[in-house]
């Protein structure tokens, strides 16, 4: 691709951006949220058009006009949300919208075997007959991979593949797309996780405010240093270092606490642990091993069948929500669009939304809408929410810009308890590292934290403790400077202490 | 000061475009079947305008449509489809002659105790949904149509059973209620009466609740489920608390039609207000004054259709045909206002600046 540029409205989206793929390779393309990397992609997949440039393919100039145009052209693309029908069957989805060999009749069967066929070269496991909602979102993502590479794609674009993904479902993938790669296929990688370019791809592009900011091969001395300086254009602080507070008294304790899941199997089983004043606890684990019941518990969004929660030394199980948020219990949740944040309410009331019945904000029964805006425009200004005004649709938010709308509302008065679950999920490394600067600044402050994260260094450069959590069971409690490869053991499911060494394990 | 009334415009610009929108297709329809629709609608002005009467027409057809769809709203804002807003006047209307036909009280207490009957008693009817819905997550779509039906045919059993008038000729309808306890008319020769007071009060009522605290609560719940709980709000009881002041304020709009317009019970008092009243609702964009607004305007039409069919010829149809049009595009902005393209582009924006 040779100086492309997109231009939307008055912002350059894509400024004469150079982009070269190599065959038989993986090509990561790394910069921060709105860098240009999925517009750069939408342009090459024929989504946009692009207003300067062109593009070729094996060295031939095309105009790649519409998807259909890049997909007979052998590009393939696997979008962040999956395009699938749920309800139909594996083989049903990658034949929609084709012609059958059979003219009116459905040719499934042969589909199907060329499917089987193709699914084991590659190692995808998957089963032709299987229904979309039964698989897991890695197998759905390999099956979109699947539906691309029977269209007959080459280059394959991958849309931040791995942020659905669990640590593990990420390495199969990358195994398969090496596997890929070998066998004469070339790969783009949209990312900005810096470990993933490390680690798997072959050349880096990195994007920067819709500029190309530099392109090279990755090589063993490639540091992430390097790549964040070129993607933030500053220096980022990966070792906050954080100097050791003595903690202070319980504010948070779990004895044997129980928690079933949705679906009314046991989440969390006999749990135990407690949470200080001025300590930040991490708790990894992989995710939907319990974290996501064992907050929802803590938070009195789900109730406990067994055990007790202490919060401030009050005995708390399957009290109302209300009365951890008067206990000063803040929550980071997971799922910020459903649960963290109104989506159709203005910043503005977003950040009172827990309060909104205390004064200065009401009086009387009524809201005072004064004092709300102007809490969000101090509110705004100290969490650096970039917003066009106080009365903006949270919806509209970038995705940095609503996490710190939830850690605005939760971090203002000084929480005595911080549940944060997954904070710098999704997030840039922007906004990744500010919002665990304020964790900090809250632990400092004599917050209880616990930190609920399936990111191993997010814990290990936060936590003061770190456990693990694995099918809801505690697997033990490792000290401030543990190695990632035993908190990974434990993660895994061996017990603290048991003698298996990590040969053993695979 | 310029910037408010910017946001004036822009709320109320999509419902000017509707109408007219609405209004020109209507147009088009005109002219299709071979009128005039310069005259038709001219006609259709006359018959809303022309003369004192039918100017008071027009707000006495306004009042229980707008009270119905300020009730609507409270519904609509927690994301809940009262459909059943007919029913909950209809029991509204019952209570009230209930109360002035056997109650023997002297007649302030009467009419206040009558407010308050047909308040709780539509309160009651909606809650009913409301409950259903909080308890066994009821549709509530179904459970307010449900008890609409109900309502109508218990209204229909009374007046033709129990509360039939012994000296109305076998009639289906109740006996009148006193002279004393009817609503002062405002002017000669007109209907409009004093009720018209009570109903500009709760729209004053209306808009002070959405700046009060339960207000703000149900809007949270309306949000979704797991953010309101998140804020310590209990869904349930608001799921309630919600359907209790929705359907309450169909009763007024009941007690209001008793004492200033029927003065007894007969079958079929609520007709298609309670249909009506949702697409006020909507056209008003859940706004007290849209709603008050948007009541006036349908009045108008209804009021001005039957002199329009009178005149030209041109069948009250094309009133329905409106009124239809009017939810097509309401139900088209709301599709566009969730996923529209509009945000899409807006996100975009976004992105690229942060």
């Amino acid at each position: 691709m040779r100086n492309i540029t997109k231009i939307f409205g008055h912002l350059k989206a894509n400024d004469a951006v150079d982009f070269k793929l190599r065959e038989n390779s993986i090509h990561g393309l790394l910069g921060e949220n709105g860098a240009g990397k999925t517009t750069l992609m939408n342009v090459l997949y024929g989504l946009y058009r692009q207003e300067e440039g062109e593009i070729y393919i094996h060295g031939q100039k095309t105009d790649i006009v519409s998807p259909l145009k890049a997909i007979s052209s052998g590009i393939g693309m696997v979008h962040q949300h999956f395009m699938l029908a749920r309800p139909l069957t594996v083989v049903e989805n990658i034949m929609l919208g084709r012609k059958s060999s059979r003219g009116i009749f459905l040719d499934t069967r042969k589909v199907a075997a060329e499917i089987r066929e193709l699914s084991d070269r590659y190692h995808l496991m998957v089963d032709p007959y299987a229904r979309i909602w039964q698989l897991s979102v890695g197998q759905q993502q390999r099956v979109e991979i699947l539906t691309t590479i029977y269209q007959g794609a080459n280059i394959l674009i991958l849309d931040e593949p791995t942020a659905v993904l669990t640590p593990q479902e990420a390495e199969t993938l990358f195994s398969i797309l090496r596997q890929m790669r070998d066998d004469g296929k070339s790969m783009i990688l949209i990312t900005h996780k810096l470990e993933e370019i490390l680690s798997v791809v072959d050349d880096v592009t990195i994007l920067r405010d819709g500029k190309m900011i530099s392109s090279f091969k990755v090589t063993p001395a490639t540091t992430k240093e390097e790549l964040s300086r070129l993607m933030v254009g500053r220096d980022v602080l990966f070792d906050f270092n954080p100097a050791a507070v003595k903690p202070g008294k319980e504010r948070l304790g779990m004895k044997d606490l129980r928690v079933k899941n949705d679906k009314g199997l046991p989440a969390v089983n006999n749990f135990s642990l407690s949470v200080s004043e001025g300590e930040i606890v991490g708790l990894a684990g992989v995710d939907g091993n319990g974290q996501k019941e064992l907050a929802e518990a803590l938070t009195g969004l789900r109730p406990a069948e067994g055990g007790k929660i202490f919060i401030n030394g009050i005995e708390a199980e399957n009290k109302p929500p209300a009365f951890f948020i008067h206990q000063g219990v803040a929550h980071i949740p997971e799922d910020r669009q459903n649960m963290g944040l109104a989506m159709g309410f203005c910043v503005s009331k977003n950040l009172i939304i827990k309060r909104f019945c205390q004064q200065p904000y009401a009086k009387n029964g009524l809201m005072n809408y004064k004092n709300i805006k102007n809490h969000a425009q101090k509110m705004i200004q100290d969490f650096q929410i970039k917003t066009n005004s106080t009365e903006d649709i949270t919806r509209d938010l970038s995705g940095g810009n609503q996490q710190k709308v939830i850690l605005a509302r939760e971090l203002a008065d000084e929480p005595s308890v911080l549940i944060a679950n997954q904070p710098t999920r999704g997030l840039d490394v922007g906004a990744t590292e500010y919002v665990r600067s304020r964790l900090l600044e809250a632990r400092s402050k004599g917050a209880a934290i616990l930190l609920i994260s399936a990111d191993i260094e997010e814990i290990i450069q936060l936590s003061d403790r770190i456990a693990v959590i694995y099918n809801g069971e505690l697997m033990g409690i490792l000290p401030k400077g543990s190695q990632p490869e035993t908190i990974g053991l434990l993660m895994m499911g061996k017990r603290q202490g048991e003698n298996t060494g990590v040969k053993e394990n695979q | 000061m310029s910037k408010k009334i910017n946001k004036i415009i822009q709320a109320i610009f999509p419902a000017l475009l509707m109408v007219s929108g609405a209004l020109l297709t209507g147009a088009i329809l005109i002219i299709i079947s071979g009128n005039d629709p310069i005259a038709a609608y001219a006609a259709l002005l006359e018959g809303a305008f022309s003369n004192s009467y039918r100017i008071s027409e027009t707000f006495v057809k306004a009042i229980p449509l707008m009270l119905m769809a300020l009730g609507v709203s409270i519904a609509f804002k927690n994301q809940i489809w009262n459909i059943g807003a007919g029913g909950q006047f209809t029991i509204g209307t019952i209570l009230s002659v209930i109360v002035c036909l056997y109650f023997k009280l002297p007649p302030i207490p009467t009419i206040i105790l009558s407010f308050i009957f047909a308040f709780i008693g539509g309160a009651l009817w909606g809650g009913l949904a409301g409950w259903l819905k909080a308890r066994f997550n009821a549709n509530e779509v179904i459970t307010t149509l449900m008890l609409d039906y109900i309502a109508t045919y218990l209204l229909a059993y009374l007046v033709y059973g129990p509360m039939m008038d012994p000296n109305g000729f076998g009639y289906p309808q109740s006996a009148v209620i006193e002279k004393v306890l009817r609503l002062p008319k405002l002017i000669v020769g007109g209907r409009l009466h004093t009720g018209i007071f009570v109903a500009i009060a709760i729209l004053f009522l209306m808009l002070l609740f959405w700046r009060s605290t339960l207000g703000f609560k149900i809007e949270l719940a309306g949000q979704g489920n797991d953010v309101s709980r998140y804020a310590g709000i209990d869904n349930k009881k608001i799921i309630v608390i919600t359907m209790l002041l929705s359907g309450g304020l169909s009763g007024i709009a009941g007690w209001n039609e008793i004492h200033g317009i029927h003065l007894r019970l007969m079958t079929d008092l609520a007709g298609s207000y309670g249909s009506i009243a949702i697409v006020i609702a909507l056209l008003g964009n859940l706004n007290p004054l849209g709603i008050a607004i948007s009541a006036y305007f349908f009045s108008v039409l209804i009021v001005g259709g039957n002199t329009m069919q009178n005149l030209t010829g041109i069948p009250y149809s094309l009133v329905d045909i409106i009124q239809g049009l009017i939810v097509v595009f309401v139900i088209t902005r709301t599709a566009f206002r969730t996923e529209s393209i509009q945000t899409f582009f807006r996100k975009r924006r976004y992105q690229h600046n942060g």
